[in-house]
């Protein structure tokens, strides 16, 4: 069963493939292509329709994004080579893929699969600070999301020093970093009673050399967690990407493909985004050779993706893909506002809905436009995947899921350039008992209430 | 065909950002005997001046930048190649200060860095654009070189962003630190964390990185 689909193959094709200078592949041969599929097939953002009904937008989607990525492919920027693959290639790995796969192990064990539309089962929650910490605080923070009811998964802060030095990539205490950090991980899910989740890992090691160093299934990195291989904006990728890639599948971890098309980046809008985001997986399936896709198309100014640009994109690029192929894939959220507003649980429940009655699994939430350290807590996701296991087990349409994100998103939407940072962690949580404080805990409750009052169905 | 429609061609081809049309233009343009440094100064600047305040009013995107910026390139190129020895002094003497930018050492990401250095192009800077996975001596060594005023460092990683201090640490080990101003930017970049390094300003988008730069190069 694929992943990895002939690994073999795509590293000799990143060394022979057709040659051209990164600056042509991103002007001359993504870009008029890009361009070319957006009027061929007609793609166009409706302001008014943030989750579309249209099964036939969806498919149109999912054929441009096929027809770019069979010209296009993959750029190598090691070997200024460009990966290519024939659609045969495509829908033999598609056809080989299961569609599902058991993470984590034991009691703690989780299934992640493919969603359909609308589907009525409970995505898979991934719940995430995406951001950096303190170093003391790598361990609270941690068990924060670890003890969260709703996680299936957890991935876990980014150090950014290390016995008080600072990481830096390639140096040797990115390696040290990087190994404490999946030391210090495993302690954590254990000091919550759960051993055995899926942890996905290690988000201090950007180089492949530290990646590799924190592989061990006794103190490190299992069989039974993930890693990432990511990609360069846009199709683009190096040796070290590919050098994690090899590495992984040899070792036996699970592999995610962690994709963020920008908007207003080489993707130009919002119908540029969908398109390259839905080539990103079957990039991220025949390249990055992944199990499962970490997607976050992110605005390229102010770093979220709840805006209704953002959301109809994420909309119509999981239909594309829960229509047209057996990927998995866990939607990332971007919030542009931080913890202890009200703003960010309205961004967190607008992301929560729009991907899971599109067909995405979750994956919840960096916050604060992605870049302040300790920024981050769990009620944020905890939120985002309230509202999305709401969505899948009310059973409730794309219509409809439309109506509440338009009155969600109205909440927010002229804000967003100025969108408050709220609190820190350790403002928001007591971090000896590692719970929320009174203020966060009552604004959750009150924010809840009112979108319950806008029609939003929670499971509890 | 007049002057005037020359111009207007040129102008034209620049915003819609085709390289070979304006590359052809400014040809036509030199043949008919326009001064080229006139050129430069009223249609193209002003015209790609144009197409940034599009960019930052979210009016256009990256491709439409870059497409323009190529274009104008192509332009400028042909403009500049027949331009007498004065004629190009004063056009280097119109630049407003000399920027060296980069994206650092272990970095692979360039789209924000590579629009901040198109834009502080357009706004009248002289940009040294060192690419990516820059080593953090390497941009000492240009500043160095070409006297620059400014070092702009971009990081868009966590685990990069230490490099942007390291280059702040080499100035300041060398004796150079008084010599130039530095930026920063990048995503998990912050205000507090340039204050942190000792860096002279902190930009969130490329957009106000300009403005930095221009305030910086007023304030030197």
């Amino acid at each position: 069963m694929v992943p990895p689909w002939r690994i073999n193959e795509v590293l000799e094709r990143a060394e022979t493939g057709p040659i051209c200078l990164e600056k042509d592949f991103e002007l001359k041969i993504l870009l008029p292509k890009l361009r070319d599929v957006i009027r061929k097939y007609k793609i166009e953002f409706d302001p008014e329709n943030v989750v579309p009904s249209d099964d036939s937008l969806a498919d149109d989607v999912w054929r441009a994004a096929l027809e770019l990525y069979l010209e296009v492919g993959t750029y190598c920027t090691s070997t200024h080579r460009r990966i290519l693959f024939d659609e045969s290639e495509i829908r033999e790995a598609m056809k080989n893929f299961p569609g599902r796969f058991v993470l984590g192990y034991g009691k703690d064990s989780r299934e992640l699969f493919h969603r359909k539309i609308e589907d009525g089962r409970r995505p898979f929650c991934l719940f995430s600070p995406d951001i950096t910490c303190d170093e003391q605080l790598f361990v609270p923070m941690s068990m924060a999301y670890l003890q969260e009811p709703l996680a299936d998964g957890v991935c876990a802060p980014i150090l950014e020093e290390i016995e008080g030095r600072s990481i830096k990539a390639g140096a040797p205490f990115e390696i040290k970093g990087s190994v404490a950090h999946a030391m210090m991980f495993r302690e954590a899910a254990r000091r919550v009673g759960r051993p055995g989740i899926f942890l996905q890992s290690v988000g201090t090691a950007q180089s492949d050399a530290a990646q590799i160093a924190a592989s061990n299934p006794i103190w490190g990195e299992r069989l039974t967690d993930g890693r990432f291989v990511a990609s360069i904006s846009e199709l683009k990728v190096d040796f070290s990407l590919l050098n994690k890639m090899v590495h992984f599948h040899q070792y036996g971890c699970f592999v995610g493909a962690l994709t963020g098309p920008m908007f207003g980046g080489y993707c130009g809008g919002a119908e540029g985004t969908a398109i390259v985001g839905t080539a990103y997986h079957i990039q991220g399936l025949m390249v990055n050779q992944a199990h499962y896709q970490n997607y976050f198309p992110f605005h390229i100014k102010h770093m979220h993706n709840t805006t209704r640009e953002l959301l109809w994109g994420i909309s119509v690029t999981y239909q594309a893909l829960a229509r047209n192929t057996p990927l998995i894939s866990l939607s990332n959220g971007f919030a542009a506002a931080g913890p202890s507003t009200p703003m960010v649980l309205y961004e967190a429940a607008a992301h929560g809905l729009v991907s899971v009655v599109s067909g995405a699994n979750l994956w919840e939430i960096a916050v604060a436009r992605n870049r302040y350290k300790n920024r981050a807590t769990p009620m944020e996701a905890k939120m985002a995947c309230e509202v999305g296991c709401g969505v899948a087990e009310s059973g409730i349409k794309r219509s409809e899921a439309n109506e509440l994100a338009k009155k969600i998103v109205s909440k927010y939407e002229k804000e967003i350039a100025e969108a408050p940072l709220g609190r820190t962690f350790q403002e928001c949580y007591d971090i000896r008992k590692i719970a929320p404080n009174d203020d966060y805990a009552k604004l959750y409750k009150k924010v809840k209430e009112e979108l319950r009052e806008l029609g939003v169905l929670f499971i509890y | 065909m007049s002057l005037e429609t020359l111009n207007e061609r040129l102008k034209k081809f620049v915003i819609s950002g085709d390289e070979e049309a304006a590359e052809k233009t400014a040809s036509e343009i030199l043949k008919a005997g326009m001064d080229p440094l006139e050129v430069i100064e009223k249609s193209l600047s002003p015209t790609m001046r144009l197409v940034g305040e599009k960019f930052e009013k979210g009016e256009y995107y990256v491709p439409e930048l870059l497409c323009a910026a190529a274009a104008m390139e192509a332009a400028t190129r042909v403009l500049t190649a027949e331009m007498k020895g004065e004629s190009k002094e004063k056009l280097k003497a119109k630049k407003i200060g000399r920027v060296v930018v980069g994206t650092v050492s272990g970095d692979i990401h360039d789209i924000g860095k590579n629009i901040l250095a198109l834009l502080l192009e357009v706004n009248g800077f002289d940009t040294y654009d060192l690419g990516k996975d820059v080593d953090s001596m390497k941009f000492i060594e240009k500043a160095v070189e070409v006297q620059a005023d400014i070092i702009a460092l971009s990081a868009l990683m966590t685990t990069t962003k230490p490099a942007q201090k390291e280059v702040i640490d080499f100035l300041n080990e060398m004796g150079l630190r008084d010599k130039y101003t530095v930026m920063v930017g990048g995503a998990p970049t912050s205000k507090e964390w340039a204050e942190e390094i000792g860096a002279d300003g902190w930009a969130e988008t490329a957009e106000r990185g300009v403005r930095l730069a221009q305030t910086l190069i007023r304030d030197r």
